[in-house]
């Protein structure tokens, strides 16, 4: 199977945007002429293996080869880089270039720019001497289908950039993407943003309309109904929280990248000692596309249901007469074997990580920080955990946790634990601290918390969830419905009004425009429930709702929002928006400093 | 009847029918041609008038300066200015495609002039050798000229766009030519000019590279003139004994021959469409040739000036502005004398209409089946017709038929019309660009705008291009452009209201481009007043750094959220302003700031820590220093020995000290303090121990690491300097014995004394270290009865951690144990039953 996901199911044309970063792609390689190096950014590497097989990259002439500190070694004279805009990658090509002219290496250089070229990484390359020497160009890849609902604009760094730095080229890169979208499919009528940064993207999109309007009266409806914009800061519990349904744990554990796991292939089942395999984990395995959303309590059912019918289906096979089209029904079935057994293969080991004490512990010591009802027990916890040396991202995210449902640590509290922290983990966790104190979410008390209101207004935590059947989004963590997704859910439902009041609990502004040729011809709450006859596209297909998420989103809000959208009464499919896929785990590391 | 008068004008020359209607009565006064130098612009264009100073004339009541005058085609006046020119005399004159005047002058000067008669700078010179050897005669084509010098070179500018002159290859010939003509870059195989030169008694080809002698039976002696088509396909030469020759241009076969009574080279010669050529001498009729039958003669008692155009040639006298044209095939079907075609019986069927005859419907039922045909015929007839009636005429004949035509495009009556109405417009005589039908369509409507708004005709232009549903941009933007630099007397606010006014009917048009305008007028500050109108930030920005408005700049970019462009106008301002001027801008304003200090912690270190302290943050000066403590530590020359050690103590010391000014800092002032002791007591470590392990662990992992090294003294040490707490303590100290398994040393420890935070640390470190039998040692100590049980139930006694649940008194524990043995032994056994019912005999 392969690792780019089939996009045929898709609620928006998604392959036509992905076949056009494709056409983009193979003209910059085709107009330079001859045999050249393409030299790629490692990560940016990742996002394109779901744009193209790098394996067609090759009939352009192309050696391939990955940045690095390393000067390049190719025979050919043409060097081409193709990078994201990056400060700290012009170092590399500087002094590639400085190591060719000393090497009396004559090149030709390019640089392609991804998504587009930026001032100051010229600046640098003018500051090294070597900007004359390079030609310069952008590749415009700003979005990047995931899968069939999934749009990520492979931001890795935009929370901590614009939450620790103030940095906020990350927000023009979303409000440049959607503005693209709109340009395919019209522009959004209705647009509703929560938290500062949301409302911002807000108006940096109303801008570029203003400045370069799509023209709307090409498009007879626009195929996006709506657009919803959360930003990561109102809610930084759920990505703090373990995920627990199918995929969301196999990111925790295994780290999901480009929509692949990397696993050794022992635990496939396939005998290659030491031998990596990557295993893709998109909707275009039938099976996977059945159990990703599901918690993993139930995966684990109805694997164990299926294995019983196919095994009972042989039995028959091998006792009775069987008709030929019976006999072609089972052999379809066993054409899902190898999906089961990939399943399988990754549900056990998964279970070797879920079954442990210490994981269930910590879920429970989550539970009842989100439950917020006994401080003490919580603080002490943390701090054995400091104490013990565990690891400093599981600590980090519980104490994210736990300081951003008291809104702060009292000072008392806050010094003792940043102290034991800088003496278990070594001083240069200095700069870490202060970065998730900047970004607030590891700080001094100085207001109450209002998180008893919002997990109270909002219901946030659901008793007697069944996992199995569930009738709430709280199934995803096994009881605590995840707070972004809630927002969605009443965002959708009946816009921000009705909630007005829970809403300034939480941090950031919030919006709600009308935008576009619609305006009048929609009254302002068209929006309101599945009766509305104007939300409903003549074809028959369901409006569009797309969810941005600025600062990133967890495989299980994901799984929330496929949810809801799955429930009976709603009017519209999702599709999601996100800067990147992320976990407590990837999103606490950005907040890591790196030195040198 | 009224179709006999209009047949009745065209002259047959063998089957072709010519017609000559004037277009205009010259208006201008006093002007003769045979006195002056005439450049006629091809496209009903204007044209250009000078006194001739190669010919001696007599002057009149006017001054002996000379005047460059320009005419539109109907001889209204445009423009006129005083030629003083130095160079010598005006050898060449003519009209670019793009409607500017090439004058070119003896010494190879070229001055080039717009249709305002204003002189466009910069002059330009063919060269040294055109400059010592005099320019004697020019041949122009649309957008190039090649010149020939008295010393027999040739230089050719190819483009007047790019005005780069270069000289073609030498003859090698000793007589002058006796004419010659350019084979245009766009007809040629080479793609560039080719020189066709009679000399001697042949014709040769020259371009840049090489000289080539034509071969060819149209060459036969001679040649005394030539002219290329308008398409470049054919070649008219009149021979020294008197014929008029046409050839191939490549010289193939003789298309017409004909022998003219004089053996006198006409003085112009010039093709009328591809049908015919017309022969000029200022004594004789002017004479008109066609590949067979008795040539035409036209009268005239002027001088004349014949202006080749696509269709046709106008000619130009004195008094008038003529057209001759080869009567277009529909004209010829419906006004030939005598013609019976669908089309001339439909245009008689409308005047019967008109008169109430029932002839009308006769005529009708005669042509029923041809009808579309006749329709098409009156349509296509009415585009050639300047008469502005009989235009109207023939669209109605067409509209009649077309009632009775069931399936005709309906949009070509409308169509033409629309086209017919923009015609007649430019075709005004105060417009005066009178184009026929297939001149427009060759010429385009955007070029057609184009000329009309360098002639200053806006209005029309944008009426024209609202018309015919063009982007209006181009119109308005020419139009604010020349109102500005017309308008230095308007004060800046009543201009740019005057401006604002107009610019606001085109929906996206770049303010910034009128602005960088005003500017380059010296209007700095209506730049900045229209700038501000700019939507684009893109456009806006760069253009308000150009005029120094730097605040601005500043502002509209942050607010533009692109922090491209607001990393542009930092660098720009960076650049330009002391630094202390420059953190003074950024200081106050969030975004400029933020990017700043992002940019320079990654690249301008020191010049970061100026700005710091300029604005007296010296906590971030601290964490700075801090930081590059840290890149020391990293450099791979501190890791052995440890000289580096002492830079390193110092910058934290330093930082310290920063940290120490601001009260909020203690936190940091005593972490840095304790910092700098820890890299002092783990130097010292290392010396002692002689292993460079210890630097740049935590104080916990030091602490460890001398446990696990069994300096127990050392590890107390560090425990004392830090004020470590009892509890981290006895968990560090419980880990690190566990870790080298040294169990009885870890049950010394265990009774030292009470252990302050219990016997857990001890329990879970045997249990990790897999070693039950240690942690039964302890796990009977554990205070609260379900640690026990939990305890217990980790090692796997089940017994024992139900009896410490029941004991605990706490159902909900030991349903949950239970539980949790159940489901551990389903889980391990779960996975291994899955697959045994997957494994199929012969499938897997």
């Amino acid at each position: 199977m392969a690792q780019i996901p089939n996009l045929d199911n898709s609620p928006l044309n998604l392959k036509s945007l992905r076949e056009q970063s494709q056409r983009d792609l193979v003209k910059i390689l085709k107009d330079i002429r001859g045999k050249k190096c393409l030299v790629i950014e490692p990560k940016l590497g990742g996002s394109l293996s779901l744009i193209i097989q790098t394996s067609l990259l090759k009939e352009y002439g192309i050696e391939l080869r990955h940045l690095s500190a390393e000067p390049v070694q190719t025979d050919f004279t043409k060097v081409v880089y193709l990078i994201p805009s990056q400060r700290d990658l012009m170092k590399f090509i500087s002094s590639h270039v400085h190591s060719d002219i000393s090497k009396g290496l004559q090149r030709e250089y390019y640089i392609y720019f991804v998504p587009r070229r930026e001032i100051q990484c010229e600046r640098i390359l003018e500051e090294e001497k070597v900007h004359h020497l390079i030609t310069i160009g952008e590749y415009p890849l700003y979005v990047v289908p995931l899968d069939e609902d999934i749009l990520s604009f492979e931001l890795d760094l935009a929370y901590k950039e614009c939450q620790v730095d103030g940095d906020t080229g990350s927000l023009w890169h979303i409000a440049k993407a959607i503005h693209k979208l709109e340009s395919s499919f019209g522009v959004i009528p209705n647009v509703r943003a929560k938290g500062k940064a949301s409302v911002l993207v807000t108006d940096i999109l109303n801008r570029m309309q203003t400045e370069e309007p799509v023209n709307s009266s090409d498009m007879a409806v626009p195929e996006i109904n709506t657009l919803i914009l959360i930003d990561r800061e109102v809610d930084m519990v759920t990505p703090m929280c373990s995920q627990l349904t199918y995929e969301g744990l196999l990111d925790e554990f295994l780290r999901i990248h480009n929509g692949s796991v990397e696993l050794d292939s022992s635990i496939m089942g396939v005998q290659q000692e030491g031998k990596k395999i990557k295993v893709p984990l998109n909707s275009s395995d039938k099976l996977f596309k059945e159990i990703r959303d599901l918690n993993f309590e139930v995966v684990v059912q109805v694997l164990r249901q299926k294995a019983t019918s196919m095994k009972q289906d042989y039995t028959e096979m091998t006792t009775t007469n069987q008709t030929v089209s019976e006999l072609k029904d089972f052999v379809k079935k066993l054409n899902s074997l190898p999906e089961m057994t990939r399943h399988i293969n990754l549900a056990q080991h998964l279970s070797t990580f879920t079954s442990k004490p210490s994981f269930l512990a910590k879920l429970d010591m989550e539970h009842t920080i989100v439950e917020a009802s006994s401080y003490d027990i919580c603080f002490e916890y943390i701090e054995e955990m400091i104490q013990k040396q565990e690891s400093l991202i599981n600590v980090l995210r519980l104490l994210i946790l736990f300081s951003v449902t008291n809104s702060g640590l009292p000072k008392k509290h806050f010094d003792y634990l940043r102290r034991e922290l800088l003496h278990s983990y070594g001083f240069e966790h200095m700069a870490t601290l202060n970065n998730l104190e900047k970004a607030g979410l590891f700080k001094r008390q100085e207001s109450k918390s209002n998180w008893l209101t919002v997990k109270r207004a909002l219901q946030l935590v659901v008793e007697d969830t069944d996992t199995a059947n569930p009738n709430d989004i709280a199934y995803v963590f096994s009881g605590y419905a995840p707070l972004s997704i809630r927002l969605v859910q009443h965002a959708v439902r009946s816009g921000w009004r009705p909630m007005e009041e829970i809403l300034k609990l939480l941090p950031g502004p919030h919006t709600e425009t009308k935008r576009g040729g619609f305006t009048s011809s929609q009254s302002f709450d068209a929006l309101q429930g599945a009766s509305s006859g104007l939300d409903k596209i003549a074809d028959g297909r369901r409006s569009l709702v797309l969810v941005v998420f600025v600062g990133g989103v967890t495989f299980a809000e994901i799984s929330a929002l496929r949810f809801l959208s799955a429930q009976e009464g709603m009017a519209y499919d999702l599709i999601i928006g996100t800067t990147k896929i992320i976990n407590g785990h990837s999103l606490v590391e950005t907040f890591f400093e790196s030195f040198g | 009847m009224a179709n006999v008068s209009v047949a009745a004008e065209w002259q047959l020359l063998y089957n072709r029918y010519y017609r000559k209607p004037e277009l205009y009565p010259m208006r201008w006064k006093h002007v003769d041609l045979s006195r002056n130098k005439v450049a006629c612009a091809p496209f009903g264009g204007p044209i250009a008038v000078i006194r001739d100073d190669s010919k001696i004339v007599q002057l009149y009541s006017e001054s002996a300066l000379r005047k460059l005058r320009i005419f539109a085609s109907s001889g209204v006046l445009i423009s006129d200015t005083v030629w003083k020119h130095p160079g010598g005399r005006l050898i060449g004159m003519s009209w670019t495609e793009d409607q500017t005047l090439i004058c070119i002058v003896q010494d190879g000067t070229v001055y080039r002039y717009n249709v305002h008669a204003e002189l466009i700078e910069p002059n330009v010179s063919l060269g040294k050798e055109c400059f010592e050897q005099n320019v004697v005669e020019c041949v122009f084509w649309g957008n190039g000229v090649v010149c020939l010098t008295e010393g027999g070179l040739l230089f050719c500018i190819p483009d007047f766009k790019v005005m780069r002159p270069c000289q073609l290859a030498e003859t090698g010939a000793e007589d002058l030519p006796n004419c010659m003509v350019v084979v245009e870059p766009k007809y040629t195989v080479s793609g560039n000019v080719e020189v066709l030169a009679g000399i001697g008694d042949g014709i040769l080809t020259v371009d840049e590279d090489g000289v080539h002698r034509v071969e060819g039976e149209a060459v036969q002696g001679p040649v005394q003139k030539m002219v290329v088509s308008w398409d470049g396909k054919y070649l008219a030469i009149f021979t020294h004994d008197g014929r008029i020759l046409v050839t191939d241009i490549n010289f193939e076969g003789v298309l017409l021959e004909y022998n003219c009574e004089s053996a006198l080279p006409p003085e112009q010669l010039a093709w009328c469409g591809l049908d015919s050529v017309l022969l000029y001498w200022d004594d004789t009729p002017l004479l008109m040739v066609g590949p067979r039958g008795d040539p035409l003669h036209y009268f005239y008692d002027e001088p004349l000036v014949l202006i080749p155009e696509c269709d046709g040639v106008r000619i130009l006298s004195n008094t008038s502005m003529d057209f001759l044209q080869r009567v277009p095939d529909s004209t010829v079907s419906i006004f030939k004398i005598g013609s019976t075609s669908p089309a001339a019986l439909l245009y008689d069927a409308l005047d019967h209409f008109d008169r109430r005859s029932a002839k009308a419907d006769e005529n009708l039922r005669l042509i029923r089946s041809s009808l579309p045909e006749a329709v098409e015929a009156c349509i296509d007839a009415a585009g050639h017709e300047f008469d502005v009636s009989r235009q109207r005429t023939l669209l109605r004949a067409a509209s009649y038929g077309q009632a009775f035509c069931s399936n005709f495009q309906r949009d070509r009556i409308q169509e033409m019309c629309k086209t017919l109405r923009v015609l007649n417009a430019v075709r005004d005589p105060e417009i005066a660009i009178l184009l026929s039908i297939n001149q427009y369509k060759l010429l385009t409507p955007s070029v057609l705008i184009a000329r009309l708004i360098n002639a200053h005709h806006h209005l029309l232009a944008l009426r024209i291009s609202e018309y015919v549903g063009m982007n209006q941009e181009v119109v308005i933007m020419h139009w604010a452009c020349s109102k500005i630099t017309a308008s230095l007397a308007i004060p800046d606010a009543s201009l740019l209201e005057i401006l604002l006014d107009k610019l606001k009917l085109c929906r996206g048009i770049s303010y910034a481009a009128v602005a960088a305008h005003a500017d380059k007028n010296g209007r700095r500050k209506l730049a900045a007043m229209l700038v501000e109108h700019e939507p684009r930030s893109s456009k806006q920005v760069p253009l308000l750094l150009s005029i120094g408005e730097e605040d601005a700049a500043l502002i509209k970019a942050t607010e533009s959220g692109d922090t491209d462009l607001v990393y542009l106008v930092l660098f720009h301002i960076w650049k330009k302003r002391p630094p202390l001027e420059f953190f003074g801008m950024i200081q106050a304003r969030p975004l400029p700031r933020d990017l700043f200090i992002s940019y320079a912690r990654c690249y301008k270190h020191e010049f970061l820590k100026d700005f710091f302290l300029s604005t007296g943050q010296l906590q971030e000066v601290a964490f700075l220093l801090w930081k590059e403590s840290w890149e020391l530590g990293k450099n791979p020359m501190a890791s052995k020995g440890s000289p580096l050690h002492g830079p390193r103590i110092k910058l934290i010391e330093k930082a310290q000290h920063l940290f120490s000014e601001t009260k909020e800092h203690t936190f940091e002032f005593k972490a840095a303090e304790e910092h700098a002791k820890l890299l002092r007591i783990q130097h010292e470590l290392e010396v002692i121990t002689k292993q460079a392990i210890f630097v740049d662990s935590s104080i916990s992992d030091t602490i460890r690491t001398c446990i696990v090294l069994g300096n127990h003294r050392a590890a107390m040490k560090v425990k004392t300097e830090f004020k470590v707490s009892e509890k981290r303590w006895y968990w560090l100290k419980v880990f690190a014995l566990a870790t080298i398994r040294d169990w009885d040393a870890l049950e010394k420890f265990s009774k030292e004394k009470r252990p302050p935070i219990g016997y857990r640390p001890f329990v879970e470190a045997c249990i990790d270290a897999d070693e039950k039998g240690e942690a039964l040692k302890y796990i009977p100590k554990l205070a609260d009865p379900r640690e026990r049980a939990e305890a217990y139930a980790r090692i796997g006694m089940a017994k024992e951690a139900a009896d410490a649940a029941s004991q605990a008194k706490d159902g909900e524990l030991l349903g949950r144990l239970k539980l949790t043995f159940a489901q551990n032994a389903a889980a391990s056994s779960l996975f291994d039953t899955l697959r045994d019912r997957l494994s199929f005999q012969g499938v897997s």
